[in-house]
């Protein structure tokens, strides 16, 4: 039953062998019998209680037309009780079946629901920062959130697709045993029936399609309009972007129109061939009985099952068409599942040594143990690039390959494009495969780390980046996660931070609660939440880059010196262009083009490095006016602020834009029966 | 530094945990299972009472958000969908009209057959029956055309109706949006609003297209099978009466409880889903934290959750199919019964019996269906209170005749508290010199962003005043007042829009093209915007033409150039620079801001030192105002600040 518990993807390397309770991710087929076979315990329940849901309308015609013929007919009333008390039973059997079928559909509809959540999130664990290089986050969210429920629906249909066919099989016997004839006609009908409307299907679901496309295009315009609507109340705009959405509003009306005329006309075929199809039976059904072939019973009985026999090969068509949904689904979820760690299992790992020089080949950078070395570069990416490697990170920058590829493609172009996407996928696998297993570059101890097991490197080196993010939850459990510090620790942790405006502003102190990502801090306050986690994980080697970015002079005087004095004794690597933090730094080493040039004390570099003066004390120059500041860049958090419940748009800062798949997330799952 | 005289961390002691996730998040009482039956059962009730007090709890902490934004109540919504109806009576009548005649037409045909019935049962010679068979099969196939065509109709209408409707109240909505006030829309979470257009539009569509024209055709159907039903024997439709009350019972206690499971159920989703989306952004720092097992824990524990939300839920379907089974096929047995029973007396007779199945049996899709719609358009009625709730928000300004004399900005007296009782600014008078460049700089929390919020206009203080050429800003009409001060974040969210659409915002009536081009040459994006292939109509947002961070900044730019305001109020708000982009757009910025009043929140001392007038603000006071020079002379906290940035 549900909720299901998951085990899968245990191992941080990479292996080739598929593990128990590891999915099969070979193709989206084999993946989705994987999901079905995993599960098969539910499904056969599902579909033996399914055939007895169907029993009313299996046996119920049966029996009305035996109560017609032999009751009614013949004013036999105890007869008429005896047929209507076995009908009755039918129903209620029904009835019972009908609780129990649903209870085991919505049962499999979420185990394969949450299983597939849980298979994400154990997948994205797994993969750490590796995963988002290869497949974009919102994609890797849509698995979690709406292919997971393709994958419900699936299950759910299968079962009921196999009771569906028992139940024609069995109505089957049952006419054509009555009147060869009318059987034949009632088999044959049905399909016809749900098969005649297939001509409309197709430009009915054309239809869709656009009005969906339309509709989602105005989701965005609306979604647009609140992202901006900072700038519209402030600046202007009103009238433009409301009449743009209303001329899209009317795009999508016209679209919602026609595909409503297409769906008028796909009722109106049913309501004409199933029309037709009484007439016909009653027309064959009476010149039956004239000839003395069929009773008056059985005639009614027809009626039933030609209503009936609609249902399961409806049933049939729609496991069908759940089945193609659900390889599509599989497809992109293969794209997250199917993924596997870059790193190998280091044989006989080297121990980690302590208080050991930290060395950067590529760049020459070092960082002598206990120390506070500053990274300087006019480029940030630059230091951010060597921090990156000195914790045996692979480059975070690059642009992962999406699989969505939009509605303008479909059929086989959809299909190349994917292909192709998936080929690169796997290209850049192989890449960060190989430069996991060389020797990385980076030496401790004059040890490469690759020598090292990596969760041990990941335990005593802390690379704290600027794209950290604040987790919800109470502070306590933000700060302390592991809950494995003392209280007097986490204050000071604060402290050094300077946050204590961040803890003073929440109501119920460290068991105050902060919303998704820190929403409704101000970006400084975010960014020296960041830091106290960082301190109080207490590393032996931190690194920290751009640590006071987001916050003013003040806090930054104030932070450096904390840091400085917390962290003494032990090695600390910060990249900042601030003289506010340099001033505080046992060794500064200047970096240009990526590589070390200059090295020394803030202040000998100040008076003797024309180039660093040129990066560090742009305030002492001839200024740039005061709004130079205006810009920003994609990865840059918001100002500081006061502790003002101020709630910023996250939609346009501080990540970028957010692509509207991940704000847009129905989570009003209803399970149909 | 200013000495802090109480501890702000002075509940920390209390506060702090030993054992933090003592209690389990869902608890054990919902999770065991044992004994026999009987013990059993006595325990799935105690548990569906639990999850039923849950899902209450959830329901009621969700009617008052915090810092949400209002809903509106029931009433409104039937105003409002009445408002809407009043303009499209006619065609909401040609759909009521075209959906019975539809129905009346289906419900022709068992009549009919059940005449032939009759006929064959009552011993009408052979050839006469079967010569009246082929006339009444006819009959009966010209009624099914008409049927088909009548369906046709009733359905475009439906569809038509439907999407006419949607369409109008979901502009209304983006129009009461884009009407929020100014003060609003800098505090509210937007986070709300999202969800507001997103999922409550959503699911209002889904009530208004699909459920509203559903609910028409669905209870014009029931109403008429069950008068056809009396028509054709008053007798044998009692069971199907009977069984419409039973449903209505069952149908509204499910109705009671259900919205609160389902609201309860979708926020289990969003709670999933942002756990989620944390730990997919935050891959890396649960790599380098170790939190991968702390963040599994917790999507189980959300799963788990939810899987409770979902037995609810579950709970109440069944309760209530068991009843909707019975109410949808016990009549049959019921009219068997009864139909024996008056046969054998001589009231009905079998055509009607006949026919009394077949009207049963087509009873079952429009009853089934008029459940599901309800079930829909509670939901969606709850959705539009809370779209119509966005109007209810109340007006911050109220915009006078009096019109600005002069440039001279002004500030008297400002206190402002975002909560009651606790003042960020004491009491600060500033006046601006028209033309100068004052930084303000102080530590956070200090009150410098509210005080910009004041001096632009977008909060009103809670004593004293913004004036502006000698009005309060506070009585200034909106559009008056951009052209007078504005408020510059680092926000430069490009709309999807051409790339007039995205500058002429400010003077969006009346500035022309040649104006946008100026603009945008003044902030040097005119080379650029000119080699597009649609020049000032390309389309530029999400979705359409890319443009660079730098791109999108000139953009923002060209906007106040367009605007034109003479004081500009820059929060500065630090970002980490990318010098090139900094570098590139210096000459532009110089541009905008030469000839103008500017105050910046400075973060960064050089910007201050290059200011005309510097101030210092401390706890909500300005400590210090002056040049560079003087402050240095002063040798205040600017000044430990200076040299400690120097040294």
């Amino acid at each position: 039953m549900f909720p299901p518990s998951v085990g899968a993807f245990r191992s941080r390397t990479r292996s080739s062998a598929i593990l128990t309770g590891d999915p099969d991710t070979r193709t989206p087929t084999r993946f989705l019998l994987w999901l079905l076979r995993d599960q098969s315990r539910i499904l056969a329940i599902n579909a033996g209680v399914g055939l007895l849901w169907f029993l009313p309308g299996t046996v119920g015609p049966f029996f009305m037309g035996k109560a017609i013929d032999r009751g009614i007919l013949q004013h036999d009333m105890g007869a008429t009780l005896t047929w209507a008390a076995l009908l009755f039973a039918a129903i209620t059997v029904g009835v019972f079946a009908g609780i129990g079928m649903h209870t085991a559909a919505v049962s499999g509809w979420l185990v394969a629901l949450y299983k597939t959540m849980l298979l994400v999130a154990r997948k994205v664990a797994q993969m750490g920062h590796v995963l988002p290089r290869r497949t974009p986050t919102g994609e890797i969210l849509s698995v979690a959130s709406s292919d997971s429920d393709t994958f419900g629906a699936l299950t759910e249909v299968v079962a009921r697709a196999v009771a569906a066919a028992c139940a024609f099989l069995v109505v089957a016997a049952i006419v054509v045993s009555a009147s060869p004839l009318l059987g034949l006609v009632t088999l044959v009908a049905a399909p016809l029936l749900v098969g005649a409307a297939s001509p409309l299907l197709r430009p009915l679901q054309r239809a869709q399609a656009v009005e969906r496309t339309r509709s989602s295009e105005l989701t965005g315009r609306a979604t647009d309009i609140v992202a901006g609507l900072r700038i519209l109340r402030g600046i202007g705009g009103e009238r433009t972007f409301g009449d743009n959405y209303a001329a899209q509003s009317r795009r999508t009306r016209e679209a919602g129109v026609r595909a409503g005329v297409w769906q008028a006309g796909v009722d109106a075929v049913g309501t004409l061939l199933s029309g037709l199809l009484l007439v016909v039976l009653t027309w064959l059904g009476t010149r039956e009985m004239l000839a003395g072939r069929l009773s008056l019973g059985q005639l009614v009985s027809f009626f039933g099952y030609a209503v009936f026999m609609v249902w399961p090969i409806q049933t049939i068509f729609e496991l069908a068409q759940k089945w193609i949904q659900a390889l599509v689904a599989a497809g992109k979820t293969l794209a997250v599942l199917g993924q596997q760690p870059p790193w190998s299992s280091v044989e006989h790992p080297e121990p980690l040594p302590a208080d050991a020089e930290i060395v950067d080949e590529a760049s020459g950078f070092r960082a002598r143990p206990g120390e506070l070395t500053v990274i300087v570069s006019a480029v940030p990416d630059e230091s951010a690039a060597i921090a990156d490697r000195l914790g045996r990170y692979l480059a975070t920058a690059v642009e992962p390959m999406s699989s969505d590829v939009g509605d303008e493609l479909s059929g086989r172009a959809a299909r190349r494009v994917r292909q192709e996407r998936a080929r690169r996928r796997a290209e850049r696998a192989r890449a960060d495969e190989a430069l996991a297993a060389r020797p990385w570059g980076v030496t401790i101890g004059g040890i490469d780390v690759s020598r090292f097991d990596l969760s041990e490197l990941r335990s005593r080196v802390l690379v704290s980046d600027t794209s950290s993010l604040v987790f919800a939850g109470t502070l306590q459990r933000l700060l302390d996660p592991h809950g494995r510090r003392t209280r007097a620790q986490a204050e000071q942790a604060i402290r050094v931070a300077n946050a204590e405006d961040v803890y003073d502003a929440l109501p119920g102190g460290w068991q105050g609660v902060l919303d998704e990502r820190g929403r409704g801090l101000s970006g400084g306050q975010r960014q020296r939440l960041v830091l106290a986690r960082a301190v109080l994980s207490d590393p032996e080697v931190l690194v920290l880059v751009e640590p006071t970015s987001a916050v003013d002079a003040h806090t930054e005087v104030r932070i450096a010196e904390r840091l400085a004095a917390h962290r003494r004794g032990r090695t600390t690597i910060v990249t900042t262009v601030s003289p506010l933090v340099l001033h505080h730094a046992d060794t500064v080493v200047l970096i240009r083009d990526g590589v070390a040039v200059a090295r020394g004390r803030h202040h000998d570099l100040l008076a003797s490095n024309d180039d660093y003066r040129a990066v560090v004390a742009r305030g002492m120059d001839p200024v740039p006016p005061p709004g130079h500041r205006l810009d920003a860049t994609s990865r840059r958090p918001d100002g500081d602020d006061e502790p003002v419940p101020l709630d910023e748009p996250l939609l346009v800062a501080p990540y970028g834009p957010v692509p509207m798949a991940d704000r847009v997330r129905d989570d009003h799952w209803e399970v149909s029966e | 530094m200013s000495i802090q005289l109480d501890d702000p961390m002075a509940s920390s002691a209390t506060t702090w945990l030993d054992r933090p996730d003592a209690a389990p998040r869902v608890p054990a009482l919902l999770t065991e299972r044992r004994g026999g039956a009987a013990e059993r059962f006595v325990a799935w009730r105690a548990r569906h009472a639990l999850r039923a007090q849950r899902a209450r709890d959830f329901y009621a902490g969700s009617r008052n958000p915090e810092r949400g934004l209002p809903v509106a109540a029931n009433r409104s919504v039937i105003d409002f969908l009445s408002r809407l109806m009043a303009t499209r009576r006619r065609v909401f009548v040609g759909l009521v009209v075209a959906n019975i005649a539809a129905a009346v037409a289906g419900l022709v045909v068992p009549r009919l057959l059940g005449d032939l019935v009759n006929r064959a049962a009552s011993g009408v010679s052979r050839g006469d029956l079967a010569g009246s068979l082929n006339a009444i099969a006819l009959a009966v196939g010209g009624v099914v055309l008409v049927q088909t065509v009548l369906t046709f109709a009733a359905r475009w209408m439906s569809a038509v109706f439907g999407q006419d409707l949607l369409a109008e109240a979901r502009e209304y909505i983006v129009r009461t949006v884009l009407r929020l006030p100014l003060s609003r829309v800098e505090q509210a979470s937007s986070g709300d609003l999202v969800t507001r257009v997103t999922r409550d539009v959503s699911t209002m569509s889904g009530a208004v297209r699909w459920a509203l024209p559903q609910l028409v055709i669905a209870s014009t159907l029931t109403v008429l099978t069950l008068a056809a039903m009396i028509f054709n024997a008053w007798l044998l439709a009692i069971p199907s009466l009977l069984s419409l009350v039973v449903l209505f019972f069952s149908v509204r206690h499910y109705l009671a409880s259900a919205p609160m499971g389902y609201i309860t159920e979708g926020g289990t989703y969003s709670t999933i889903n942002s756990t989620l989306t944390e730990t997919v952004e935050g891959a890396r720092t649960l790599e380098s934290l170790g939190l991968q097992e702390l963040r599994l824990a917790q999507t189980e524990g959300d799963i788990a959750v939810s899987a409770q939300a979902e037995r609810y839920t579950m709970s109440l379907r069944n309760l209530m199919f068991l009843v909707m089974d019975f109410a949808y096929n016990g009549p049959l047995v019921l009219i068997l019964l009864l139909g024996g029973w008056g046969y054998a007396k001589g009231w009905v007779s079998l055509g009607q019996i006949t026919a009394a199945t077949i009207y049963t049996q087509q009873l079952v899709e429009p009853m089934d269906r008029l459940v599901q719609t309800l079930d829909r358009l509670q939901v969606g009625m709850a959705s539009t209170t809370r779209l119509l709730g966005i109007a209810d928000v109340p007006a911050d300004r109220t915009e006078g005749d009096a019109r600005p004399h002069g440039t001279d900005v002004v500030g008297r007296d400002l206190r402002f508290a975002y909560r009651e009782g606790h003042d960020v600014l004491h009491g600060v008078d500033l006046v601006l010199r028209p033309g100068e460049r004052l930084a303000i700089v102080g530590p956070s929390g200090s009150g410098k962003s509210t005080l910009s919020r004041l001096i632009s206009g977008i909060n009103r203080p809670r004593t004293g005043l913004v004036s502006v050429g000698g009005v309060d800003v506070m009585d200034l009409p909106l559009d008056l007042l951009r052209t007078e001060v504005a408020l510059v974040t680092q926000e430069h969210h490009v709309f999807v829009g051409s790339i007039r659409d995205n500058i002429v915002l400010a003077r969006e009536n009346t500035a022309t093209d040649d104006e946008v081009r100026q603009a945008l040459a003044a902030v040097d994006a005119l080379d650029w915007v000119q080699r597009l292939p649609a020049g000032l109509d390309t389309l530029i947002g999400s979705g359409n033409q890319a443009l660079t961070p730098a791109q999108a900044q000139q953009v923002a730019l060209a906007r106040l150039v367009i605007a034109d305001p003479h004081t500009l109020v820059l929060d500065e708000a630090t970002s980490l620079i990318d010098p090139r982009t900094a570098r590139h757009l210096e000459g532009a910025m110089a541009t905008l801001l030469t000839g103008r009043t500017v105050v910046a929140i400075a973060h960064r001392l050089h910007t201050a030192h290059d200011a005309d007038r510097i101030a210092v603000v401390v706890d909500g006071r300005i400590a210090e105002l002056g040049s560079h020079d003087e402050l240095m002379v002063r040798d205040g906290e600017y000044a430990a600040l200076w040299r400690a940035w120097t040294s």
